[in-house]
């Protein structure tokens, strides 16, 4: 009895965590005049990837008619969000790493200070301090670059990533670094070729907390990218809403596009997402 | 000795700017960008900055006093403290019994972890996108579902009614943010010593007496972070209202406020206004319960 109790909660939890996915999914390959039936089904009759063709196509048809291909469109905004995330994600594990390594065991002036003022920021929203950085954007002419909305994400992630990274050195063993100071190492040396091999699995986690938030980032685009220069897919999608009608099995399908990444990460390297997770959480 | 002493401070003196280079990118980045605007906000919560305006006059508290009156901006907050409500308990609730359920887990727990964590993962505009389909007043699943059960007679256009409005945009929000909860939980679950229980049951202790007794006193700390996270997290509710229903007053959170205050009607010192006392009102509500969780369990 207990046993079946046990197994009707696991039942609803995965239920509740990917009922939604899957129907967006089926959605996404459920022909258009199908999805306008009374009749719910939890699969499509017939399977179809037209809502792809119209994402990836060269042109398409809607209702008869022929119309332009988002492609254009969407390809440039899902390069804009790989590029932003990559960028951001490499950036802030870098200056994490390193910046994270010195307030664990360097002395230097107001170092207590400053790792306190930083973390303090996760409190901080980000609109709170968006419409000063608006002003300033785009006084230094940095609005729709790719370099002001990376340093933008830098800014929002990099509290994270170093309060990650130095519970990650703080569980090291001392005397690692100690034994190659001794046989005459240089400390940056010992960082880069000691220490950093082996916080390997904390600068995985934190790379995968670090894109996942870029890749879902809104608000900042938002306001930051409003052209296809640097608009993400975050940007572009709900935007499909906005022409003459909802397409809604185009919209699930980008959707579905704009999950793959996350998806595909949680699949192969979910062990470090959610030690990151654990780390990050218990403060 | 006198050497010994020289080149101990050299050492001192080489660390220390060790230290200084490589935190450097650190400090500049979030000194310019988070620390610098974050005053900036502040000091101009006090100005008039509207770029439709010339000039940039000080006016004192009106700013405040303006958002005080503001029929739109009093709606806003009355919907970011039931969004908080509304979700924060769905959170806490689920995200509970997602732990308890994960930490029982003998067999395949390492994936039915992933397939829990995994709407933390998507970006929120594609959670709101997914579920706006599933409330769609016509083809929806929502409707389709309770029709099929007989709950209702007819589709609902949800977004048509403020509580359900408020209530569905939160069921969204917490679907994302259920997950963290739960790690939260599942991470102090993990960290109560398995004696404690046997000896509870020796006591002849119940299962529910060895949860209230045992469990919840010790995971309360877990619990008071797992709050104030999902606390500031709904304050600042935005992709999903802004996605489900737009600018529309029954669902507008604060922070969507702010976004048309600053940059729809373009009133910049407005919306820092508002930024401000969004801020202030959420690190006020979560270290709220901080303290209460921490005063519970001193006690014991």
């Amino acid at each position: 009895m207990r046993r079946l109790g046990y197994l009707a909660a696991v039942a609803v939890l995965v239920i509740w965590s990917i009922g939604p996915i899957y129907w967006s999914l089926m959605t996404s390959l459920t022909p258009p005049n199908a999805l306008i039936s009374d009749h719910l089904r939890l699969w499509p009759e017939h399977f179809t990837l037209e809502h792809y063709g119209k994402l990836f196509g060269s042109s398409s048809t809607n209702q008869g008619n022929e119309v332009q291909s988002v492609w254009p469109q969407f390809s440039a905004a899902l390069f804009n969000s790989v590029v932003t995330s990559l960028a951001a994600t490499v950036l802030t594990v870098i200056a994490a790493a390193f910046g994270a390594w010195a307030f664990v065991r360097l002395r230097f002036p107001a170092r207590d200070l400053t790792f306190v003022l930083i973390v303090a920021t996760l409190g901080v929203p980000a609109y709170t301090v968006m419409i000063p950085l608006y002003r300033m954007m785009i006084a230094a002419g940095l609005v729709d670059t790719y370099l002001g909305v990376t340093l933008i994400y830098v800014s929002a992630f990099l509290p994270l990533a170093l309060w990650l990274m130095r519970s990650v050195y703080q569980a090291m063993p001392l005397s690692l670094e100690e034994a190659a100071w001794l046989d005459g190492a240089s400390r940056l040396y010992t960082l880069v070729f000691i220490v950093l091999p082996l916080a390997g699995p904390g600068l995985v986690a934190t790379a995968i907390l670090t894109f996942l938030s870029a890749w879902g980032q809104f608000m900042v685009p938002l306001v930051f990218s409003p052209t296809l220069n640097t608009k993400p897919l975050t940007v572009l999608i709900p935007e499909f809403v906005t022409r003459n009608y909802v397409d809604y099995g185009l919209m699930n399908a980008a959707g579905i596009v704009a999950i793959v990444p996350p998806v595909l990460l949680v699949i192969f390297l979910n062990r470090f997402l959610v030690q990151g997770l654990m780390a990050g959480a218990s403060k | 000795m006198h050497s010994g002493f020289i080149s101990k401070r050299l050492l001192r003196g080489r660390e220390a700017s060790l230290g200084l280079v490589l935190t450097f990118p650190v400090s500049a980045i979030m000194l310019a960008l988070v620390l610098l605007p974050l005053v900036i906000t502040v000091f101009d919560s006090f100005y008039r900055i509207e770029p439709m305006k010339p000039g940039t006059p000080f006016v004192g508290f009106r700013n405040y006093l303006t958002l005080m009156t503001d029929g739109n901006v009093l709606q806003s907050w009355v919907n970011t403290f039931a969004y908080v409500i509304l979700a924060v308990t769905i959170e806490t609730l689920g995200g509970l019994g997602a732990a308890l359920v994960l930490h029982k887990a003998r067999f395949g727990r390492r994936w039915l972890l992933a397939i829990v964590v995994l709407p933390w993962c998507l970006p929120p505009v594609v959670n709101a996108i997914i579920w706006l389909w599933i409330y769609n007043p016509s083809y929806g699943l929502l409707n389709g579902i309770l029709r099929g059960v007989g709950l209702i007679s007819e589709n609902q256009v949800w977004f048509n009614n403020r509580f359900t409005g408020l209530l569905l945009a939160s069921v969204v929000h917490a679907w994302r943010m259920l997950p963290l909860t739960a790690i939260i939980l599942l991470a102090a679950l993990q960290s109560i010593p398995v004696n404690l229980y046997e000896a509870a049951k020796i006591d002849g202790a119940s299962p529910w007496q060895q949860f209230t007794l045992v469990t919840l006193p010790l995971i309360s700390s877990g619990i008071a972070i797992a709050l104030s996270q999902s606390t500031v997290f709904a304050f600042n509710l935005f992709d999903e209202a802004w996605i489900l229903n737009g600018s529309a007053l029954d669902t507008r959170s604060i922070m969507v406020q702010v976004y048309i205050s600053a940059f729809q009607n373009m009133k910049f010192s407005l919306g820092m206004t508002l930024s401000i006392l969004a801020m202030v009102a959420s690190l006020a509500v979560s270290a709220l319960y901080v303290l209460r969780v921490y005063k519970e369990t001193s006690f014991d």
